[in-house]
This record gives C-alpha cells, structure tokens and sequence, in this order.
C-alpha cells in the first residue's frame, strides 16, 4: 500500500487523553484514496473525537494524522484542507445557501467568476438548484443536509469527514440520504470517514468500517468480514443480532439442551455461544428432517412465543434452559408455528461463533 | 342532570373565558397609563409653565424653557457633548464587555454560573458606593497615582473632576448591563459554526470577522442601545467624578430641577432626553429588522 498517494489518510497510534481518561487510545489505521470507511461504536467509544483530531479540532494527545505523505498532526484547521459536515449541519445562519457554499472558496481566494461556476456545480450536485437565495432557516432538514455536503465539498477536500451526518433526518429520508451520499462519495473518488451509531448506515455505505470500543478499535475490515467474522464477542453483538450464551466446550462440541453442538472457535473450556436468529431454520418436530452436505447441529425445543412481524417472524425457543430468537421470512402458504409446538432448530456449524470466555 | 346544566350548549361562547385576555391586558395598560404616559404627560406641560426668580411656577402658557433650550447655544453643545460621551462609554463598555461575554457563552456548569455571578455581584451594590469606590481609586492621593507617583511620575494624573473620571466610572458600573445584553443576543451563536469555517479554511481573524461578529450583531446592538439609554440618563456617577465640572444633559436636569429650581427647564430638558430614547430605539429596531 502506497501511503504517499494523494487521498490516502494514514492514522497511527492516535491517543486522547482528558486527564486521567483515555477517550481514544492508540488507534492504527489506513484509508485508502476514495475509500469511505466508518467509524462504528456505541456513544462514547471515541469515534467522533477520532474524527474531531483527524479535523484538527481537537487536539492530539499523541500519534501522527498523515495525508498524502503530509504529516498533519500539528497543523491547524483551517490548513488541513479536509471537509467535515456536522450532525448538527452548522449552516452559517446569516449567509444564504449559495454564499454558505461559497464560504470556503472565499477563505482560499478563489477569483468571482469560478467561485460562481463551483458553486452553481456544488449545488446542482445536491441537486438544490433554485434554492440558492433561500436562508439554511427556510430549508427542510434534509435540504439543509445537503447545504452541508456541497459545502463541504466544493472546496474538493483532500478527506470528507462526516460526522453523525443522517441522526436528524427521520428514517425514509436517511434511506434517501444514504445513498446519495455514497454516490457523489464514489462518483468524486474522494477519501472519506463516517463516523456512526447505526450499524445499517455501517454496513450499506462503507467499504471498510472500523468498529471502536472503550476508545480501542475492536476490529478493522469489510461489511462482510464483521458480519460473517467478528474478531471479538463485541463486534458480534454490535454488529447485526445475535442469540447468547455461556457454555464450556470440550472436545470442540458445545452442550445445547440435550444435544451437543459444533462451531468456529476454542475447543476447550469456557466459551461464548453466538448465532445470528435468522441462521436457524425451525421445523415441526413432525416434518423430516432437512438435508445437507454438511452435518448440521440439530436442537430440539418448545416455541414460547411468537412475533409477527409482517416480513418476518420472530420466535423465542426454549431449548434445555437457553432461549433462543430464530427469525425466519414469512411465507404465504405457512402460517406462524404456534407457541407450545415441539420445533427441530438445525445450523450450520459454521454460523456458531464461538470466543473464549473467562471462566 | 346538573352535569347536563353545566356544560353549556356548544355555539354560545363560554363566559367565563370571553374576558380574561382584556382583562389582564386592561391591568398592564392601566399601570402604564398612571405610572408612564400620565407623569411624561405632566412634564410636558410643565415644560411650557413659567417659573419666577424663587421657583413658584405660574400657571401660564410660557415658550422661554423651549426658547431657551433651542436658541442658547449652551443646550445645544450639552446635547451634543452628552452624546459624544455617551457614545464613547458606550464603545468602550462594549470592548470591555464583549470577550468576557464570549467567554461566558462558551463556558459550561460550574464555571458558567460562577462568572455570571461575578457579573451580577456588582449589580448588587449601588451604583453611589461603586462610584465612591472609583473616587478612591482615581483621586490625586488614590491608588492609581499612589502606584504611579511611586513608580517615578512626578505629578499626579487628573482622573477624577473630569470627562476622564466620569467615563472610567460609568464605563465599568454599566459593564453588567451590557454583559448580560450581550449573552441575551448571543443565542444564534453556535460553536459548530466557528468550527465549520475554520474547517473551511477560515483563520481564527476571520472565523470571528465573517462568522463570530454578524452572529452576535442582535446581542451588541441590544447591548449598546441599554448601555447609551442608562449612560445618558444617570447623574450620580456623572456628579460625584465629574465634581461640578462635566456638564450632561441628566446632571444639567438635576441641577435645574434641585439647584435652580426651574421646573419648565428641567421637564423641557427632560423631554429631549425621552426624544433621544425615542432615537436611539428607532436606530435599533432599524438595526435589528436588517439583522433580521
């Protein structure tokens, strides 16, 4: 990986101290030029001050912040070059929308007749054409987002950060924004960091997500890789559902109700069990069994209550003392399994995680 | 039965809620009429009585007061000077006034509320015992040039029976007053937004020159307005660090009223005082529309 090519954002060992508190401790990582990577963590886990200290707004406890070879850690805001559209939009109130789009291209001196023409090109990108004598006051927040991302953008930042950008838009117009911003992110190549609560907004935007921790970051990969292979027990729980649960392994089968079961991990003693709901197929006791290359783990247990949920049926399985979620798409031509039915839960032994636990 | 009487039926307005809205207007606009609109009423027309040597007025319809304050070039250099003055206090307070108020709406908690306290405390205190307060700071023998004449200045500095003294004196006892106008009008101020342009490209300078400043606009003109209303309508301070010697447009209404005992002068004066209210609350209602 070249590190020195324009766009790329190297980050090492990136600490914040508040005195005796370590908010964001040692974090390692690369984006590549045009890569939008995330930065997933409940509140707290230091995501935004990661991304604050990228922005130069706050400053660095310890560690370098390097774009294109550039080593940016002690330069201030306004000479980072990076554009960082805020949760909270920060629209210049006093300014209408095309003189809060212009702002940066004043800042730099750019000459009247192109800062007209970028400015005319930014708001068309967020498709706001018309609106540009309107006041931030007088736009919908969804609209206001938008002033926000051709704000940011038309200074052509080196680094986009966004920051909690969608929190205040309600959900249909989030669905919308989310793939806007993703398609001007890829159709300009421009190097970008999300930083997020949502796991959704995670794993549908980003090429890569760093999910964080305590201020750590538990792991670093695709969509795919957190989903299908968390490093640790936290990404697996914040990552996606999961069912739960404590057992000791022995001989790299797992105890489960009266059957013994089989995964990915640790072969002996204490462990964390977990298994996305919608991994387990759930079957009448009556029906055959189903068929497979591969062994299946097979668990019987009593359904104790059943969710409808349109496009989805939740079920709670008691299984010896566990209880399990199993989701599974509904189906026209099958009704719910009643509560009390005897069921058959079958997996793949792969779709069981299993990670050392303390004993 | 009598749950059916008592609701009424639904096209006939409900008596009793029909005149409370008037009813409590009618009290605050009664307690203007007698304490506001009736007392300025009676000073004009007073101003238009005649007084004789020993200040027995005579209920006749008189011009002089007016004559004089429009014809005798003294009136119209008080008015003048009286402005000028408090113009500048009035600047200067707000150059004093306008980090610390920065600093308060950027503050949080703790802190926050310990210096709004430091800024409220003064108010506490009569304006007469902060103005003696500044005479023993500011006299020949005060602390300023005690501190002065120790570090090698050979004669004391006239700050006191002066314009000097009088603008020191009012410029911090009118600090609170534009303090608090100031993080009342500071509201539009979001630190986002500073950091929004700064991640812009904008210098510290110009963050506070094209974001910082045009957002606090409705807080200094607010500040401003309060500070020249009350700078040009107080006496005391003006007197007692003036020492007879500053002549404004309230010490000159105090002096005719308490001194001369002209009464038609004063209330006259007094009127123009109102006027120049009137005035500079036209200048910020303007300002504030522009603000939008």
């Amino acid at each position: 990986m070249t590190t020195d090519a324009p766009g790329h954002l190297a980050i090492r060992g990136l600490t914040k101290r508040y005195g005796g508190f370590t908010a964001v401790d040692g974090l390692d990582l690369d984006v590549a030029r045009g890569e939008l990577l995330a930065f997933l963590g409940p509140s707290g886990c230091g995501k935004t001050t990661s991304l604050r200290m990228v922005a130069g707004l706050v400053p660095a406890s310890g560690g370098r912040i390097v774009v294109g070879g550039r080593d940016l850690t002690g330069v201030p805001t306004h000479r980072r070059d990076m554009g960082l559209m805020f949760q909270s939009y920060a629209l210049f109130p006093h300014l209408s929308v095309a003189r809060n789009v212009a702002f940066g291209l004043e800042m730099r001196g750019i000459g009247r007749a192109e800062r007209e023409a970028r400015v005319r090109e930014a708001i068309a990108l967020v498709r706001l054409t018309g609106k540009e004598e309107h006041r931030p006051a007088q736009l919908s927040g969804g609209q206001q987002q938008r002033v926000a991302l051709a704000r940011a953008l038309v200074i052509r930042p080196q680094i986009l950060l966004l920051d909690e950008p969608l929190s205040n838009l309600d959900a249909k117009l989030r669905d919308e924004m989310r793939v806007e911003i993703r398609e001007i992110q890829q159709r300009l190549g421009i190097t970008a960091i999300f930083v997020t609560h949502d796991q959704v907004e995670a794993l549908t935007m980003c090429d890569k997500v760093a999910v964080m921790n305590g201020g750590r970051l538990e792991q670093l990969g695709t969509p795919l890789d957190l989903y299908e292979r968390p490093a640790t027990p936290f990404v697996a729980r914040f990552v996606g559902r999961i069912n739960q649960f404590r057992a000791r392994a022995a001989g790299g089968t797992v105890s489960l109700g009266e059957a013994r079961i089989t995964g990915a991990g640790p072969a002996e003693g204490p462990v964390e069990v977990m298994i996305r709901p919608h991994r387990i197929a759930l079957s009448p006791v009556s029906a055959p069994a189903e068929t497979s290359d591969a062994p299946l783990n097979t668990v019987a247990g009593t359904v104790a209550r059943t969710t409808f949920a349109g496009d989805v049926l939740h079920y709670e399985v008691a299984v010896g003392d566990a209880m399990l979620c199993v989701e599974e798409a509904t189906r026209s031509h099958a009704g719910p399994v009643a509560p009390g039915t005897p069921v058959r839960l079958s997996w793949r032994p792969d779709d069981t995680l299993l990670f050392a636990a303390a004993a | 039965m009598t749950a059916a009487l008592a609701v009424p039926p639904p096209d006939m307005p409900n008596p009793r809620r029909l005149p409370a809205g008037p009813a409590l207007l009618a009290a605050i606009v009664a307690v203007n009429l007698l304490g506001f609109v009736a007392p300025v009423l009676n000073l004009l027309r007073l101003s238009f009585l005649k007084v004789d040597a020993i200040g027995t007025l005579r209920q006749s319809f008189d011009l002089s007061s007016w004559r004089a304050i429009l014809t005798d070039g003294f009136y119209a250099e008080l008015l003048v000077d009286s402005v000028r003055t408090c113009a500048l206090i009035t600047g200067l307070t707000l150059v004093l006034s306008y980090p610390i108020a920065l600093l308060i709406h950027r503050c949080r908690g703790t802190v926050r509320t310990l210096l709004l306290v430091l800024v409220i405390t003064p108010l506490l205190t009569s304006a007469v015992v902060r103005t003696y307060g500044w005479v023993a700071l500011l006299y020949d023998q005060g602390l300023v040039n005690g501190v002065l004449m120790a570090l090698g200045m050979s004669a004391p500095l006239r700050l006191m029976f002066n314009t000097v003294g009088v603008v020191i004196g009012l410029t911090e006892i009118l600090m609170p007053y534009m303090i608090l106008s100031l993080l009342a009008g500071f509201g539009r101020l979001d630190p986002r937004c500073e950091e929004a342009a700064t991640t812009l490209g904008a210098s510290p300078l110009r963050t506070f020159l094209r974001v910082v400043l045009p957002l606090t606009l409705p807080g200094i003109a607010l500040g401003c307005l309060l500070t020249f209303v009350l700078a040009l309508s107080s006496f005391i301070t003006p007197k007692l660090l003036g020492g007879g010697r500053v002549f404004l447009l309230a010490t000159e209404i105090y002096d005719q009223a308490m001194v001369t005992l002209n009464w038609p002068l004063a209330a006259a004066l007094s009127i123009v005082i109102l006027a120049m209210f009137g005035l500079a609350l036209v200048l910020y209602g303007r300002l504030v529309r522009k603000i939008g």
